[in-house]
């Protein structure tokens, strides 16, 4: 155990300047999106944007188009900003793609020449990508109770904590997802940016089939095969308990792919 | 079956890369208390026999067994008493010396003594301010004295060093022949490749070479030093003439009316009765070179 817990500290440690970087900005983020919100409320602009926006975005987004056009919705986009997405998914890969970092460096022959289980270098990567995960969604709700409490007008009307916790969870299953399917990935692969090539593409590809499923009725049959038809920000937004099921498929696939690289990791050959 | 003073056992070991062959039928003992060294040309299989003792590597069959616990059903136990040193040591540049050290001691799950390690640093002049700059700062020699410090500082009972002395300048070659001595009287094995050969010759009490994964010749470096033929420098106080025919295992390289030189492989004991007749001023005998015997395996795979 002593072993387990120095290897996740010096991952840990190995990692903590890029993450301070992206929970800060993350952070900022939603802060930024509160000042927003603010300055659209204030000029009572609301309406206006909702008169911009061009028939098709509507029938996307469906009902929750009023639900996303009011001060609780801009806030609710922090959580589901194509950039934070984007941020927190390439943080996954990341994370996930150290086994194979380390084969690739040599590094890791110095860590199994010593008693350490191999299984034991997978399950320190997942528990740093847990960790780095529950960091990162902290990040960005200190955000957005900081933005609030110290940016937001008395007259708005702020999103639930619940609302805000749903969202955080949800997301969390994703980004826990995603650091499963880049981890098999990565057992599988020699090189690392081979893996993230690999891992980031499919995540691209799945974002798109969700995407492009929401608004064009054939490519909806196969998007349920992309993680992000399970993440559900709108529904939440309008009001929607937190779908156990999707939870159940993200965390699914999640242990299923964490799972495959535990075997793909015990029985590859550790060279470069 | 191991005996009890068997540290390394290697039994039918093999590994494929598709057709490649990197190791073949490999069969190797290593006993406590021995410098062993694994010599070969590049390719020749020895830094992929290193990584399967270690399971970085897992044959294609045969197996290989380290104080008696299987290399990859009981990896973990067999690893335990180890201290690897890389051919080329994978390190994190923002990481500093100290840091590293500590490191790895603490995943090593055995106790460092602070004055032993404090004595390896020492002797590799790796002082406290070397220790604590980051690895990106280290030259390629502090780099390589750090993967010796980080392999003795636990003192484990058998040590593998891949290519040890790679790298090092002559005062801290010096110093390592010094640390495996000490190693070496303090009952440690060692298990160590190597190209240098009078690097071998001077520190390794047996020897296996390999050539394209097979073991050519596994023996003493006393023994595989007989194999070496040795070159006789005769001078004659007045011309000689040229001998029709020579003892077994003499030949003539150059002769000349006052001057011989011979080669001789084997014993010497006949030649005092070989040349009592002829007038000698003097005699020169060359020290067989372990060297000349390896070239000729590394080349031929056979004497």
């Amino acid at each position: 155990m002593t072993i387990l817990f120095a290897l996740i500290a010096q991952s840990l440690h190995r990692v903590r300047k890029f993450l301070l970087a992206v929970g800060l900005l993350l952070a900022g983020f939603q802060v930024v999106l509160i000042l927003q919100a603010n300055s659209i409320q204030a000029s009572s602009s609301f309406a206006q944007m909702g008169a911009l926006v061009p028939a098709f975005a509507r029938e996307l987004m469906g009902p929750a188009f009023v639900a996303f056009l009011s001060f609780q919705g801009i806030v609710c986009l922090g959580y589901f900003h194509p950039v934070v997405m984007g941020a927190l998914v390439s943080v996954s890969l990341t994370l996930a793609t150290v086994p194979v970092m380390e084969i690739e460096t040599g590094f890791i022959d110095l860590l199994l020449a010593r008693p350490v289980a191999r299984h034991w270098i997978v399950t320190r990567s997942i528990l740093v990508s847990l960790i780095s995960a529950a960091y990162l969604l902290a990040m960005m709700a200190l955000g957005t109770w900081v933005g609030l409490s110290v940016f937001a007008a008395k007259a708005t009307v702020w999103p639930s904590a619940g609302l805000i916790r749903s969202m955080a969870i949800n997301l969390g299953f994703l980004i826990l997802c995603w650091s499963g399917i880049a981890m098999a990935i990565g057992c599988a692969c020699r090189r690392r940016s081979s893996a993230g090539a690999i891992a980031g593409l499919l995540a691209l590809t799945a974002y798109l089939t969700d995407y492009i499923g929401r608004a064009w009725k054939p490519a909806d049959s196969i998007a349920w095969l992309s993680p992000f038809r399970y993440y559900t920000p709108f529904d939440l937004v309008m009001g929607a308990a937190l779908p156990a099921k999707s939870l159940y498929v993200l965390g699914g696939v999640a242990i299923a792919a964490f799972a495959l690289a535990y075997v793909l990791y015990s029985r590859r050959d550790i060279s470069r | 079956m191991i005996s009890g003073s068997t540290v390394i056992s290697i039994r039918g070991l093999t590994k494929r890369y598709g057709k490649l062959v990197a190791v073949n039928r490999l069969d190797l003992e290593v006993q406590r208390g021995e410098v062993f060294g694994f010599l070969g040309l590049n390719g020749a299989g020895k830094t992929t026999t290193i990584r399967i003792l270690l399971d970085l590597l897992r044959p294609t069959s045969g197996n290989a067994s380290l104080f008696g616990h299987d290399c990859q059903s009981d990896s973990q136990n067999a690893r335990a008493s180890v201290g690897y040193l890389p051919g080329e040591m994978g390190i994190y540049s923002d990481m500093t010396g100290h840091e590293l050290l500590r490191f790895l001691a603490r995943i090593g799950g055995v106790g460092i003594s602070a004055k032993y390690r404090g004595s390896l640093t020492e002797r590799f002049e790796l002082g406290d301010r070397d220790l604590s700059r980051k690895l990106r700062e280290y030259s390629t020699g502090m780099k390589r004295k750090l993967g010796l410090i980080q392999a003795f500082q636990a003192d484990p009972p058998l040590l593998i060093l891949d290519e040890p002395t790679e790298g090092l300048d002559p005062l801290m070659q010096e110093s390592f022949y010094e640390l495996l001595n000490d190693a070496r009287s303090r009952g440690r094995t060692v298990f160590m490749s190597s190209h240098v050969l009078p690097e071998v010759e001077r520190v390794c009490d047996r020897i296996a070479v390999l050539r394209k994964g097979e073991v050519v010749l596994l023996s003493s470096v006393e023994d595989a030093r007989k194999l070496a033929s040795r070159r006789v420098s005769v001078s004659f106080r007045q011309d000689v003439a040229t001998p029709a025919s020579l003892p077994h295992g003499y030949e003539m390289i150059d002769a000349q009316p006052r001057k011989w030189a011979l080669r001789v492989t084997g014993q010497l004991g006949s030649l005092p009765a070989f040349l009592a007749a002829l007038p000698v001023a003097d005699l020169a005998v060359e020290e067989a070179r372990l060297e000349d015997v390896l070239v000729r395996y590394y080349r031929d795979g056979a004497a």
